[in-house]
């Protein structure tokens, strides 16, 4: 009995303890150290003492916290064609030699701080733009080294035993070399054609085939917009989209164009899971030659829709210096990351051109 | 002799402390550095959204890290469309660590909205929230608003229903009996209902790492052994003392039924909280007519209380009254004001553990008044209408 009021003091004392513990438990992690700012998307400014998650793209720097492999730069994939290694056949056709490794253990920063394992040609999301002339002579020497099957299936017209479906490329280093004759004139995808396609296709192997009439087209500031997605829970929905797989990166990154100019977009549409997509363009409307098989538009528009590999050639100019969007009018779409900006300029540099310097 | 003694001593410690190095042994082995005995499998990353506030032009998520490894939150949506957003203190969060994501958004009063979050993988959580109601402001206005509410809850029916005692008090032994097992029954049905809602708390709101189901039912036991074990000393002592033995069951169901109220008042504050108006309107209604049968509760005891009389007594009830229902007023602030679901599983389930304390208690004393016999007409019929009234109140609730 004597140890009963120390005893029960004891045990009152513990209570109360657990229960401050129980109740500070959930407020513990506490803000401290220095404000930034940030700007919403309505354009209010907000302070805070922590940090900033916004899909401005900007790669993580501390080498710590990153695991990707891929590099890529949609502002140089944005105007970077191949055109092949160059030498003239014995009966005076043009041959471009292509090499292409297709790999499935690449990770990529998709969004700052998000990580995806991605399947590439030659390393990146899309795989690099090919481009040859009506009539040339296209060799793809393929190396798989991955640890999947892949292939490369090309859009257009070629061999049944160059289609890339039934002559599948073992992983490890197997190879194989498609060659064709580059046709029809327009825009084309390649992609991987090994089953199950859809996850080759949404993991990212796939990229563009520009066939050129023989008659070249006028010059103009040339791009190219692969509208892709990527689904990266696995749920058969996509979590992001994008013209050129970085979410929001031509919003943050506005694309630079000047006044007068014909800009001409080769645009492909691989997003998979939902049905259709779209292209609208702000403060202005394009022509637009479907598949870019015909030399004649076949609409002046502000909006195409396009499904799966639908894709298309679309030319325009801009009079007014300025910012113009540009995004999918689906407009989940354009807030999950399918939205980018032209910056329109005087073009200064060319009536600078008039002026001889020198000499 | 002496050495002996300590000898035995020591003997008894170490064999208490070698199987104890054991498992600290062990444990090293299986995770300590440079061990891969339990390198396979691949942990899945969790987070769980505990917490939505809608504030003025924002919606600010207190969000914890339930998985196994260390997660960065890196991206934030509202309906499945990505916003920028800040995160506070910073995006990194260890094993059970938590972070303020604020997420700038011109939301709308009782809509609802689905709250995402994206973890560095690309895994995406979410929590919906049926309506969207502002984050109560603690002010002083709003204080005595929920003071106001819990007195209706708590304080009042339970007051009323202590009026029953000099009705109580005139009854034969039998009946009396009768009133004691009707205690019984409303407290047994009260504590499921704790019980019940603890879990549906945890089940909503707290991660699977938080095993809610255990969480509550240890708490349960730890609270109904602790109070048990300072009610029985508390009862032995007020037994000898100026405090009667009846007065002193009568408290410890006060403190019990207080700790449940406090329990109704986190419910009532949280719902006020989270803008169904309506809903607590109801809430607190079906409330009020049940709390008037806790006051039968605290009653019936007291009853027995002899040489109580006059002011004495009435100062007793009112105070015995206070204990059991003032805690409403506490819960609803808490519930309103800093409403974390952690806290309101946690006193839910101490106060099922207080309610099954008095219940032991109370049979107890039915047992020694009634001659040893608990299979009486009176006890039976007790229990079984105490259920059926706490029921048929609770469907207003």
């Amino acid at each position: 009995m004597k140890f009963t009021r120390s005893g029960a003091l004891i045990f009152f004392l513990s209570l109360t303890v657990i229960f401050s513990i129980i109740v500070i438990f959930p407020i513990v992690s506490e803000a401290q150290s220095e404000q930034k700012t940030f700007v919403t998307h309505s354009g209010s400014v907000i302070q805070t003492s922590g940090e900033i998650i916004d899909p401005v793209y900007t790669t993580t720097a501390d080498p710590e916290y990153t695991e990707a492999t891929v590099e890529f730069d949609p502002m140089k994939y944005l105007r970077e064609f191949n055109y092949g290694k160059v030498s003239t056949l014995p009966d005076g056709k043009i041959l471009r030699e292509f090499t292409i490794i297709a790999n499935d253990d690449q990770v990529m920063e998709v969004s700052p701080g998000i990580f995806f394992n991605v399947w590439t040609f030659n390393g990146t999301v899309p795989g690099p733009t090919i481009r040859a002339t009506e009539g040339d002579i296209v060799r793809i020497n393929f190396i798989n080294n991955g640890a999947k099957e892949h292939t490369m299936h090309f859009h257009g017209i070629h061999p049944a035993e160059m289609d890339g479906v039934f002559e599948i490329v073992g992983s490890g280093g197997g190879q194989f070399t498609y060659e064709f004759e580059a046709g029809p004139v327009g825009v084309h995808p390649y992609h991987c054609h090994v089953m199950p396609l859809e996850e080759h296709i949404v993991r990212g192997l796939y990229g563009v085939f520009i066939v050129d009439p023989k008659e070249s087209r006028p010059a103009a500031d040339e791009m190219v917009m692969v509208l892709n997605g990527l689904d990266m829970d696995f749920d058969g929905e996509n979590n992001f989209y994008a013209a050129n797989t970085i979410p929001f990166y031509y919003q943050h990154h506005p694309i630079q164009i000047k006044t007068d100019e014909l800009i001409r977009i080769y645009v492909v549409n691989m997003v998979e899971f939902d049905p259709i997509n779209n292209f609208h363009l702000h403060g202005n409307l394009y022509k637009y030659y479907p598949t870019g098989t015909d030399l004649v538009p076949s609409f002046y528009t502000d909006m195409i829709t396009l499904s799966q590999t639908e894709r298309g050639i679309m030319e325009f100019e801009y009079t007014y210096p300025g910012k113009y969007l540009f995004h999918a009018h689906k407009v989940e779409f354009s807030e999950k990351g399918w939205v980018g900006i032209f910056l329109v300029t005087d073009d200064l540099e060319k009536n600078n051109q008039d002026i001889k310097y020198g000499s | 002799m002496d050495l002996d003694n300590n000898f035995s001593k020591s003997k008894t410690i170490a064999s208490g402390i070698i199987p104890f190095t054991f498992v600290v042994v062990l444990m090293l082995y299986i995770f300590g550095p440079g061990a891969d005995l339990l390198d396979l499998g691949i942990p899945l990353p969790e987070i769980t959204i505990e917490k939505v506030d809608f504030i003025d032009s924002e919606i600010q998520v207190t969000v914890r890290n339930t998985g196994p490894i260390s997660v960065e939150v890196v991206m934030a949506d509202i309906n499945d469309r990505i916003q920028p957003a800040a995160i506070e203190p910073d995006r990194f969060l260890e094993r059970y660590e938590t972070a303020l994501v604020r997420i700038p958004f011109e939301w709308n009063v009782a809509e609802p909205y689905r709250i995402g979050l994206t973890i560095e993988d690309g895994t995406r959580f979410e929590k919906e929230i049926d309506a969207a109601a502002p984050a109560l402001e603690p002010n002083f206005d709003l204080a005595i608003f929920f003071a106001i509410i819990g007195t209706y809850v708590g304080i009042i029916p339970i007051m009323i229903g202590l009026l029953w005692l000099p009705f109580i008090k005139r009854i034969s032994k039998q009946k009396y009996h009768f009133f004691l097992a009707l205690t019984v029954g409303l407290l047994l049905f009260l504590a499921i209902d704790s019980i019940e809602e603890a879990i549906a708390v945890s089940d909503e709101n707290l991660a699977g790492s938080f095993n809610g189901t255990l969480l509550v039912v240890t708490v349960l036991v730890l609270s109904f052994l602790g109070l048990y074990y300072s009610g029985e000393k508390f009862i032995q002592r007020a037994a000898s003392s100026k405090l009667s033995k009846p007065v002193a069951i009568a408290l410890m169901i006060s403190i019990g039924i207080g700790l449940h109220n406090f329990g109704e008042g986190l419910a009532i504050g949280a719902a006020v909280g989270l803008g169904s108006i309506a809903f607590s309107t109801f809430l607190i209604v079906g409330f009020a007519l049940h709390n008037t049968t806790e006051g039968i509760a605290i009653a019936a005891p007291m009853s027995k209380g002899k040489g109580l009389v006059g002011k004495a007594l009435i100062g007793k009830l009112v105070a015995l009254g206070l204990i059991a229902g003032s805690p409403a007023i506490f819960g609803a602030w808490v519930g309103g004001f800093v409403y974390s679901p952690f806290t309101s599983v946690i006193f839910l389930a101490i106060g099922a553990g207080a309610i099954f304390q008095v219940i032991v208690i109370l049979m107890k004393w039915i047992r020694d008044e009634g001659d040893k016999n608990l299979s009486s007409a009176a006890v039976i019929s007790g229990i079984a209408v105490g259920m059926l009234v706490m029921y048929l109140t609770s469907i207003l609730i």
